[in-house]
């Protein structure tokens, strides 16, 4: 097969070249975090493009112990609590509500509920946020990490991506379930779930790299740096003028490091999962 | 649509309780939001937030339609908006050919987990990194400028190069799902009509323009519509990295609305909201529209 095609070997050189100098474009700046992070700050000025350094030094991350007069340890515990949850329940809402608008589309009610779907997540997110501030103060829940978790769940990639499994299903066979006597809940819990049980995860991995990076609702729904997530931190930490650089950049890694760990572990489902979320999208 | 029976709302009853939960969560947090921000603009600012607002008509409207710097805002934003989108379309279009060729296979896996990368990585972290790149002290970009003897590079400091400087930077960050999905589609291309053009002596080039092209069209209008949305409501990096700065040149719409938000002109920021979501549905339904002639067009 592969000599039907150009096999001339300088094209695929060039094309090597390309590819690997592209990859580097897209990496470096996570590799320069990460050496700049184990840097002094005098080194990172005399010269900054050297990855390996010659004093090497954690003292970065040992200043961030403490961020804001707050243990780093509790807004680690704010990220992984209010990501954990909020995702935990966006797959709740999602999965049942994209079942039940698959299953029966011309019930009363359903058709609105999805337009209002598509309307809510077309509105620009950052405008939304405003008036979503008042909501919170008029509901109780502005600065509490409640209010935080139950916007987080207001989340279209993943509607979409149960949304398109569940038109796979047979109908003949969710039928027959209940010609033998299966509710609609006895259907969705023996099986649907078991059968979604892949998109379920794919939407629980998505759902968590989504939600571990949205920043700004987190920002405007917090009345206090206690209910910060890292990326909140970091970007309070960085528009401080007087904190230095490699705490910056470590602080920057924490941020960062969790997704790429997990991206790297789930890569080709993350990556179909997108792909899939965005082209129903 | 038909009416639905009586009898059937009573024996599927029970789905309400499926819907409820993300019901109560688009009611709470997507209408009942979108219509207090329609509201919101009707009203004077210092009432705004109160249980019984001063109505004051189109007044916020016309202040904000008469502020200069709206209007700057939303050139800055189209210009950007016009620029990056073919930019990032025909970047993730290259970097797809360069990834589905059947020249690379060791090390692919590689290459577009690098290039997914940037998608995954909290915007927060990518923008703050950037930011630092681009220092002009001691920022990589200036420093691998000079090492190879071009003059300095002056980033996010100066208003003639900063929209550049996010431009790329937007770019390195969302590319990787447009080649993702370009991908995805290049895959689902008949290799058989690949072989015939080859057959009949038609080279690489050709074999694009008359084969990949024409076939990836749904993929190209996918990915402008997406792209477009997407650079309308650019917010992230300006947040991060400029305040809308140096002198308001990176003063996106976006960035213009919540800046009013923050001077608690709630009625102000409302309207530009209200503006720019107009703005993007529009802009949504034309390009909606036109993909769908095109399709209807191709297939007549």
């Amino acid at each position: 097969m592969n000599t039907l095609y150009s096999n001339r070997p300088v094209f695929r050189v060039l094309l090597y070249i390309a590819a690997l100098t592209a990859a580097a474009i897209f990496i470096f700046p996570f590799i320069w975090m990460l050496a700049s992070s184990f840097k002094t700050t005098k080194e990172i000025l005399e010269s900054p493009l050297t990855l390996i350094s010659g004093n090497f030094t954690v003292k970065a991350y040992a200043t961030l112990a403490r961020v804001g007069g707050l243990p780093l340890s509790g807004y680690i515990w704010n990220s992984i609590g209010i990501v954990g949850l909020s995702t935990l329940l966006t797959v709740f809402v999602t999965s049942l509500g994209a079942y039940a608008i698959w299953r029966k589309p011309n019930m009363p009610l359903f058709g609105v509920l999805e337009k209002m779907f598509l309307l809510s997540i077309m509105y620009p997110y950052i405008l939304l946020l405003m008036p979503v501030y008042v909501v919170m103060f008029r509901i109780g829940l502005l600065g509490s990490r409640l209010g935080i978790i139950l916007f987080l769940t207001l989340g279209p990639i993943q509607y979409f991506l149960f949304r398109e499994f569940f038109t796979k299903i047979p109908t003949a066979l969710i039928e027959s379930a209940q010609i033998d006597g299966a509710g609609e809940i006895q259907t969705f819990a023996k099986i649907v779930i078991p059968m979604a049980s892949p998109v379920f995860f794919t939407v629980f991995l998505l759902t968590f790299i989504l939600n571990w990076e949205n920043w700004f609702p987190v920002l405007v729904i917090s009345t206090s740096m206690k209910t910060y997530t890292l990326p909140v931190v970091l970007l309070n930490f960085d528009s401080q003028l007087e904190v230095n650089f490699p705490e910056i950049m470590a602080l920057a890694a924490i941020v960062s490091l969790p997704v790429i760990i997990i991206f790297l572990f789930t890569q080709r489902r993350v990556i179909e999962g997108f792909a899939a979320g965005s082209v129903k999208g | 649509m038909t009416a639905f029976p009586v009898k059937d709302i009573r024996r599927y009853g029970v789905l309400y309780l499926f819907i409820l939960p993300m019901l109560l969560i688009v009611v709470v947090f997507g209408i009942w939001p979108i219509a207090k921000s329609m509201q919101m603009s009707f009203t004077d600012k210092g009432t705004s937030l109160s249980l019984a607002p001063v109505y004051i008509g189109m007044k916020n409207y016309i202040k904000v339609f008469t502020d200069p710097y709206f209007w700057d805002s939303v050139w800055i934003t189209a210009k950007f908006t016009v620029f990056s989108v073919p930019a990032n379309v025909l970047a993730a279009f290259l970097l797809a050919l360069m990834l589905g060729s059947r020249q690379i296979r060791t090390g692919s896996l590689f290459f577009k987990l690098a290039i997914f990368l940037p998608v995954v990585v909290p915007i927060v972290a990518t923008s703050v990194i950037w930011k630092w790149m681009y220092n002009t002290d001691f920022g990589a970009v200036n420093a691998v400028l000079t090492s190879i003897g071009l003059p300095k590079w002056g980033g996010l400091s100066r208003s003639n190069t900063v929209l550049w400087s996010l431009g790329t930077v937007e770019l390195w960050k969302h590319v990787g799902l447009y080649t993702i999905i370009f991908l995805t589609n290049l895959q689902l291309i008949d290799k058989e009509m690949y072989e015939a053009a080859f057959m009949e002596g038609a080279g690489y080039v050709k074999r694009i323009r008359f084969i990949t092209i024409p076939e990836l069209r749904p993929a190209f209008m996918l990915n402008f519509v997406y792209a477009t949305i997407q650079f309308l409501k650019t917010f992230a990096v300006a947040m991060v990295m400029t305040q809308g700065g140096p002198n308001y040149a990176s003063n996106f719409l976006s960035y213009y609305a919540y800046s009013k938000f923050r001077l608690a002109e709630y009625g102000q920021a409302t309207a530009v909201g209200t503006f720019l979501f107009i703005i993007v549905l529009l802009t949504t339904l034309a390009l909606r529209r036109l993909m769908r002639d095109r399709d209807e067009g191709s297939r007549s």
